[in-house]
């Protein structure tokens, strides 16, 4: 009895294992439906003329299809400089905020030096402050700074925005490198510059790659600081040319969709050059065992 | 013959338009007011796009500004279009920074919340022709303006609710004239039950929204001297004419819009798609179905009149001018320039209706609907005039929205929106 219980219970668990697997995939496909459904929709109502969007029930392949919306978005005037204007704000604090936060992590991880911990918390304070409580004073700081109405003073609030969330995702990163690579180049005359260069950078991939969608995607969709920094429509970003299509007393959906689609597009982009990191080993191969 | 009779006319309205901005150039005097020789810019803020319908951008841009600019050397009015729904945030922000811009198109409700903040000019005391201007405008219009005795602003257009009606939907009813009268609403509810199509449908329970409902069933807001809601706001009418709206939501034959379903279809869309048969709307919903459902027809006609008649409620912007603007007297030249008839045609020809009641018949002639809301602007009543009329209308929709979610009852919901309303009133 007692020698047939561990097969009995290797059975039970290699029966359960296809209902445990066929739970998970349930589970993983209801997901997926839930998160890409919305996204289908808006695909749908970007190809679909005025008087067919928002029916009921739903219509995922649109008929009669119009390009018309794209068409329109595009045409509006002014549509393709925002666009680039986005591309510039986004562009430059993604590399920005990288590049400091990254430096900023290495030397939390790193060094030690006094009041270490508590800078590091009151720099972790930030993260814990709702932005929109912020808007004032930053519109003063920024006032103070003649950084208003200027991608300039986006690209400053944004970055700065940003550093607290990076460094904290990568101080963890850093810390779980080794400290014994850092001792070999250092043995081989590598200052601390070069080993944050060549050593640290390069194995955190994964972590700059997480960092880089996030501050991308978060300097791309930002809108609260955009509309009250920016004046002049020149210096607008794609979110306030996208609410704009949003009006007061009707708002063409098709129109609002098409442009919100053409605006995921660099998004897309920035996920899938920098997906596979996600995925990769942390620090697999660094040391040899 | 046609095409060479709209050039014409194109033509003789751009030359009004050149000599009235001409006209206007001309009467002002004073430094720096923007010449050739120092050339000012004037900034103003504004929320004319709508929703991808750039109509009245474009007159604003192409046509009005550009004539003002030809008349006036040395003066650049740069127009920034802000999404309505964030334009009151932007101008919160930028009063606290101080950095408002010279002029802003304000809805009428924010002038005394603005005016009370000091961040407004008394156009009453800077303009010595002030009171000629006003006094061509809407009373109503012009006293939306008024705070603790100085008028801050002028009326730039004008707006009220009336019936729209989609004829499809009235026939469902087994009806051929839009209704009447609130008995005629109660008769088309039996008929429309189970039909799949709502009675009436609304965006929202703020002050905007209900206030033609409670004007035309009898009821009031307020005392007439606007300083108590307790024994007004949650009298026996009040109560019994939101009932009868509570008691069509609960039928289904109010949409949830009204209560905050923000996926739920839009008044714009649910009239031309038969979903709904009647809404109340303003007068820009003309242009907007013209290019979205050109082969819709609505039917105009008054709100449905209860005990109290058939009361809407009045709406509209007013132009303001900044304390911390630099360029008073340029600005006040455009403000003067805004108050002229050809201004005011050109801006009715996209859907903003004149504040000048001596253009009505003129307004009339481009579009018949007009002659519906000239008409129940004859009685439209302006909502609470007070700094904090934002959050009545947030006092308004938070109370009543249990009551349509059935909650709580009518009068206890209308007996706290009184009761906060004191509180917000006795601030003023």
């Amino acid at each position: 009895m007692t020698a047939l219980a561990p097969r009995a219970s290797r059975r039970r668990r290699s029966a359960g294992w296809p209902a445990a697997t066929t739970l998970r995939y349930a589970a993983l496909i209801v997901g997926a439906i839930v998160m890409v459904t919305p996204f289908l929709y808006m695909l749908s109502t970007s190809f679909q003329s005025q008087a067919y969007v928002l029916t009921i029930p739903p219509q995922f392949i649109p008929n009669p299809a119009t390009t018309g919306n794209y068409t329109a978005a595009i045409g509006t005037e002014n549509f393709l400089l925002y666009f680039v204007n986005s591309l510039i704000v986004a562009v430059i604090s993604t590399a920005g905020s990288v590049l400091l936060s990254s430096m900023m992590a290495y030397s939390f991880a790193r060094f030690a030096f006094r009041g270490k911990e508590a800078i590091f918390r009151l720099l972790l304070a930030g993260l814990t402050i709702p932005a929109v409580m912020l808007l004032i004073p930053q519109f003063i700081l920024a006032r103070n700074l003649h950084l208003l109405d200027s991608l300039g003073g986006l690209i400053f609030f944004y970055i700065a925005g940003s550093l607290s969330l990076n460094t904290f995702l990568m101080r963890g990163f850093f810390a779980s490198i080794p400290g014994e690579l850092d001792q070999a180049m250092q043995v081989d005359g590598a200052n601390s510059w070069t080993r944050y260069w060549r050593l640290a950078i390069p194995l955190a991939k994964p972590a700059i790659a997480v960092a880089t969608i996030f501050t991308f995607l978060n300097s791309w969709d930002e809108y609260p600081i955009a509309l009250t920094m920016i004046n002049n429509s020149d210096n607008a970003t794609l979110p306030l040319a996208i609410a704009n299509f949003q009006g007061q007393h009707a708002t063409q959906w098709g129109l609002v969709f098409a442009a919100s689609l053409i605006a995921v597009i660099p998004v897309l982009i920035v996920f899938l050059v920098f997906q596979r990191y996600f995925v990769q080993g942390l620090t697999s191969g660094a040391v040899k065992g | 013959m046609k095409r060479s009779s709209k050039l014409g006319l194109a033509v003789v309205t751009a030359a009004t338009i050149s000599l009235v901005a001409a006209g206007c150039a001309a009467s002002t005097t004073g430094s720096g007011t923007g010449t050739k020789a120092s050339p000012v810019t004037v900034t103003f803020w504004g929320s004319y796009g709508n929703g991808g319908n750039s109509t009245q951008q474009d007159a604003l841009n192409k046509t009005l500004i550009p004539a003002f600019e030809k008349a006036n050397p040395g003066i650049t009015i740069k127009y920034t279009d802000i999404a309505y729904d964030s334009l009151l945030q932007k101008l919160t922000t930028s009063a606290a920074g101080g950095q408002l811009p010279d002029l802003v198109r304000a809805d009428l409700g924010w002038v005394p919340q603005f005016a009370a903040n000091g961040v407004l000019v008394p156009l009453s005391g800077s303009m010595s022709d002030y009171k000629t201007l006003a006094a061509k405008d809407y009373a109503g219009n012009v006293s939306t303006n008024l705070y603790k005795g100085k008028y801050y602003g002028l009326p730039l257009d004008t707006n009220t609710r009336v019936l729209i009606t989609d004829q499809a939907a009235l026939a469902k009813a087994g009806v051929t004239a839009p209704p009447a009268t609130f008995a005629d609403l109660q008769t088309m509810a039996t008929k429309l039950k189970g039909t799949g199509v709502s009675l009436f449908a609304d965006s929202g329970l703020g002050a905007w929204n209900v206030s033609p409902w409670i004007w035309s069933g009898g009821g009031d807001l307020t005392n007439p001297d606007e300083t108590k809601a307790t024994g007004f706001l949650n009298s026996a009418t009040n109560v019994q004419t939101i009932q009868m709206l509570v008691d069509w939501y609960k039928a289904g034959l109010i949409p949830n819009l009204i209560t905050g379903n923000k996926g739920a279809t839009g008044t714009s869309d649910g009239l031309p798609k038969t979903k709904y048969a009647t809404i109340f709307d303003g007068p820009w919903m003309s242009g907007i179905w013209t290019g979205q459902y050109p082969k819709f027809q609505p039917t105009y006609s008054p709100i449905p009149a209860g005990s109290g008649g058939s009361i809407s409620v009045v709406g509209g912007e007013d132009i303001v001018l900044t304390a911390s603007s630099t360029h008073q007297a340029a600005a006040e030249k455009f403000i003067r320039f805004t108050q002229t008839s050809a201004f005011q045609i050109a801006m009715a020809k996209t859907g903003q209706m004149t504040v000048e009641p001596s253009l009505a018949d003129q307004q009339a002639q481009l579009a018949p609907y007009y002659k519906v809301y000239s008409d129940q602007l004859k009685t439209a009543k302006s909502r609470i005039a007070s700094p904090n009329q934002s959050k009545i209308d947030a006092v308004l929709t938070t109370t009543l929205t249990p009551a349509f979610l059935g909650k709580t009852t009518v009068q206890a919901a209308l007996d706290s929106a009184a009761s906060q309303i004191d509180a917000l009133l006795a601030g003023n």
